[in-house]
């Protein structure tokens, strides 16, 4: 040990700077997933407000608008706005680990995604917010975010009055990165932003929410489930969705899967290995937390591809989709990652939940192996079958079907398995005959018909046999 | 496979001109031609071979074919002895094609309309050196997807990589049609270099056309992202360039006889208003009516120097 000096040890300083938050969280995520983030908090907005009565279109009349230009982004909402007693929360880094969850329904745990995504885009934001008793502005400066010794951030009184309530998000001073996508790579980043909201926002659009971008409405791309009309009338039998519920823990789970169009015939299973994975798009898994996609039409080993007895995804399989849906209050208990957009694949309640969509997939993966020498006899059934449905309306289909108790899952649950049409075997156009006879006397007939004792007895029989049948065609 | 005779596709050989002449505009970036490679599918005839070899006989030639036969008949219309033609797909050429620094001219030339037209274009965009320009050709017709519901899910299905929203619906005319495509263009070379990458794709011209089947040319040079005042400086000069990714200009030829081309010929160039004028020489109609017979002439004003004479001879 060196030598002893008169250093004093005292406890170090541990607080936080702010280039943590501004340069290392905000690389966690793409700037789509920033974007995506902030329309997290429209929604937020509307699960704290009163939401509309209509049970199919509960986000009914709200709607947020997203305009981006090479030097400013903009996103408004008219979601009820955020109020003051929450400022605490809403503009602090970070929840408070006792602090329980200021919106019920929610997919936010970790109080960062707000910040974060204003951090990803640029150096000086501007949050007006109006609810029914407040209406103020956080006005956030590069000045501010480089002044580590000041954590408190100047608040006003808006300077405008709103005619709905809401909250207007002004961010300017982009970085230069965020600059080039707005303006160089405009085309091509409006074109994914727009196929991701329209994915991962398909199930609230659906629900009554509006989502504009650069003025144009986005119009949702849910994924929608073949239900056979026969099935909705409570028979088992025919195209149908394997559906599995339960409730644990605080999270409500639906799963349901099966097939989103008709199995591919042999021709578009080339066509499609040539053209890699265009019409795939629409085959494989979405997971659901809380309305939002986390996961959207996976079909990787994450949601039970190739494993487990499930072959891994081929371009066979492009017909299958599931959707499996958490809704739980507090959202810590929901298997997402941090992010917010991806799963945990840890978690204990996912890894329970994919032994069922396993379970489900494999029923639509075997039809497909069964019936992909007769894919078009496939094909009609299907196309018979009727629409496919979209999430809310296979869950409210649901509501007539005879649901069966799981005995051993975990957790318990119940399901409906439906019984898929099987290809009827073909009549058998051969038989065999098989007999027994006396060595000596399969020899004696043998010298009879080939003058040789040693032919090999199948022959001999089947000699035998021929024989007779050319003489019973004779007298026929 | 069966292609149209030259002399039935008048407006195919105006867009082929229209590269050979932005060709000429690339000594403008003070490089040299020399350094350039021209590559090719060039179809049975190498028309487009033949044309480089005799505006610019420094460019070295490398044509790619698939099909056996056409391969057979490139060899017999071997145009001169510094074109290169080589049998093999082109996807596989692509993936084999490493011009380290030497620039390339690529005329990607597709009959059809198909998502691996835009995949081909996305590879070679990702090899290209800086001012090595492509042209691409496809098929852009409306007819397609005309009246046929389960055609524009397929549309959408096939092709969402590059549209501009994933809804996006084949257009009804030719003009949106070839718009949307040009865009889709556009979007797919954002995708490869994006503005992360020192690179840019910068257009040139764009046309559409048909000799029977809507086609949309566009052709573009790939530039450093800080060298767009040098290239369309370059080019501002070409007639008929687009530098902004505007709407594609229509090539639609007058079929006229060589009597009345050497007539007309004398007026030209004539300005603004070229289609009236040249209506009043004539002094008949040569379409259904003056309104159409005027914006024939106008187009035959605009593009007679890149209008062949389809002469008969005897061979």
């Amino acid at each position: 040990m060196a030598e002893t000096k008169s250093t004093k040890y005292e406890p170090v300083d541990a607080s936080p700077v702010k280039s943590f938050f501004v340069h290392m969280l905000t690389r966690d995520i793409g700037l789509d997933e920033a974007i995506l983030d902030l329309l997290d908090n429209c929604v937020d907005g509307i699960l704290r407000s009163k939401q509309t009565d209509h049970e199919a279109k509960p986000y009914g009349g709200f709607r947020a608008e997203i305009k981006f230009d090479k030097d400013t982004f903009e996103i408004s909402d008219n979601c009820g706005g955020i109020p003051w007693s929450l400022h605490d929360y809403a503009f602090k880094m970070g929840r408070p680990s006792d602090r329980p969850p200021d919106v019920l329904g929610s997919v936010g745990v970790y109080g960062i995604g707000m910040k974060r995504a204003l951090f990803k885009l640029g150096m000086r934001s501007l949050i007006s917010t109006q609810t029914a008793d407040d209406a103020y502005e956080v006005d956030i400066t590069r000045e501010w975010i480089n002044d580590e010794g000041q954590w408190r951030i100047p608040v006003h009184p808006a300077r405008k009055s709103r005619t709905e309530n809401g909250t207007t998000i002004v961010i300017g001073d982009l970085h230069d990165g965020v600059k080039k996508r707005f303006g160089e790579d405009r085309e091509s980043f409006e074109s994914d932003l727009e196929t991701l909201v329209a994915t991962h926002y398909a199930f609230i659009i659906d629900k009554g929410f509006e989502v504009r971008l650069n003025r144009r409405v986005i119009k949702p791309r849910p994924t929608k489930l073949v239900f056979d009309k026969k099935m909705r009338r409570g028979k088992r039998a025919g195209i149908q969705p394997f559906i599995f519920k339960t409730k644990t823990d605080g999270v409500e789970v639906f799963l349901a899967v099966g097939f989103t169009r008709p199995i591919p015939s042999q021709d578009e299973i080339e066509r499609e290995q040539d053209e890699k994975k265009y019409s795939s798009l629409d085959a494989g898994w979405t997971v659901l937390c809380n309305d939002r996609a986390v996961l959207y039409c996976d079909r990787s080993e994450l949601t039970g591809w190739g494993e487990a007895g499930i072959p891994r995804y081929h371009t066979q399989f492009i017909a299958i989709s599931g959707i499996v849906e958490f809704k739980a209050e507090d959202p810590s208990k929901l298997p997402t990652t941090t992010t917010k957009r991806g799963i945990d694949a840890s978690s204990t309640l996912y890894l329970q939940i994919k032994n069922k969509m396993r379970e489900g997939m494999r029923i639509f993966t075997n039809y497909t192996n069964k019936w992909k020498a007769r894919a078009e006899e496939s094909r009609r059934q299907i196309e018979a079958a009727g629409p496919a449905l979209s999430f809310h309306e296979i869950k409210a289909a649901s509501e007539r079907l005879e649901f069966n108790p799981t005995k051993q899952s975990v957790p318990k649950g119940d399901q409906f398995k439906p019984e898929l049409p099987l290809p009827a075997r073909p009549e058998p156009q051969t038989r065999r005959i098989s007999f027994v006879k006396k060595v000596e006397e399969v020899k004696l007939v043998a010298e009879h018909l080939f003058e040789d004792p040693d032919v090999d007895p199948s022959v001999v029989g089947e000699k035998c046999f021929d024989l007779i049948l050319s003489d019973a065609e004779a007298k026929r | 496979m069966r292609q149209p005779p030259y002399h039935l596709r008048p407006n195919k050989a105006v867009d082929r001109l229209t590269l050979i002449e932005a060709i000429k505009y690339i000594i403008n970036l003070g490089v040299s031609l020399s350094d350039y490679t021209y590559y090719t599918l060039g179809g049975p005839h190498l028309e487009d071979c033949r044309l480089i070899y005799e505006f610019y006989p420094e460019i070295k030639m490398v044509s790619v074919e698939e099909d056996e036969d056409i391969f057979k008949r490139q060899d017999f219309h071997l145009p001169c002895g510094t074109l290169d033609i080589r049998q093999g797909q082109f996807k596989s050429f692509l993936t084999e094609y490493d011009p380290k620094d030497e620039k390339s001219i690529f005329w990607l030339d597709y009959t059809r309309f198909e998502p691996g037209n835009f995949e081909d274009f996305m590879v070679l965009l990702g090899k290209a050196p800086p001012y090595s320009m492509i042209k691409v050709t496809m098929r852009a017709e409306p007819r397609d997807y005309f009246n046929k519901k389960w055609k524009v899910q397929e549309f959408q299905n096939r092709f969402g990589a590059y549209l501009p929203r994933p809804e996006t619906r084949p257009p009804a005319t030719g003009k949106d049609f070839a718009f949307l495509v040009q865009t889709m263009l556009r979007i797919a070379s954002q995708k490869t270099l994006s503005s992360a990458t020192p690179l840019t794709f910068q257009p040139i011209s764009s046309f559409r056309y048909s000799d029977g089947t809507s086609m949309f040319s566009l052709t573009g040079i790939v530039r450093q992202r800080d060298q767009q005042d040098r290239v369309k400086e370059a080019f501002k000069r070409l007639q008929f360039s687009n530098l902004t990714w505007a709407s594609p200009r229509l090539i639609d030829m007058p079929i006229l006889s060589t009597k009345e081309r050497l007539h007309l010929q004398r007026l030209l160039p004539c300005g603004h208003g070229a289609g009236a004028i040249l209506r009043q020489s004539l002094g008949y109609l040569i379409d259904d009516d003056q309104e159409s017979t005027e914006m024939k002439l106008q187009q035959y004003a605009d593009f007679h120097r890149y209008y062949p004479y389809f002469m008969k001879a005897t061979p």
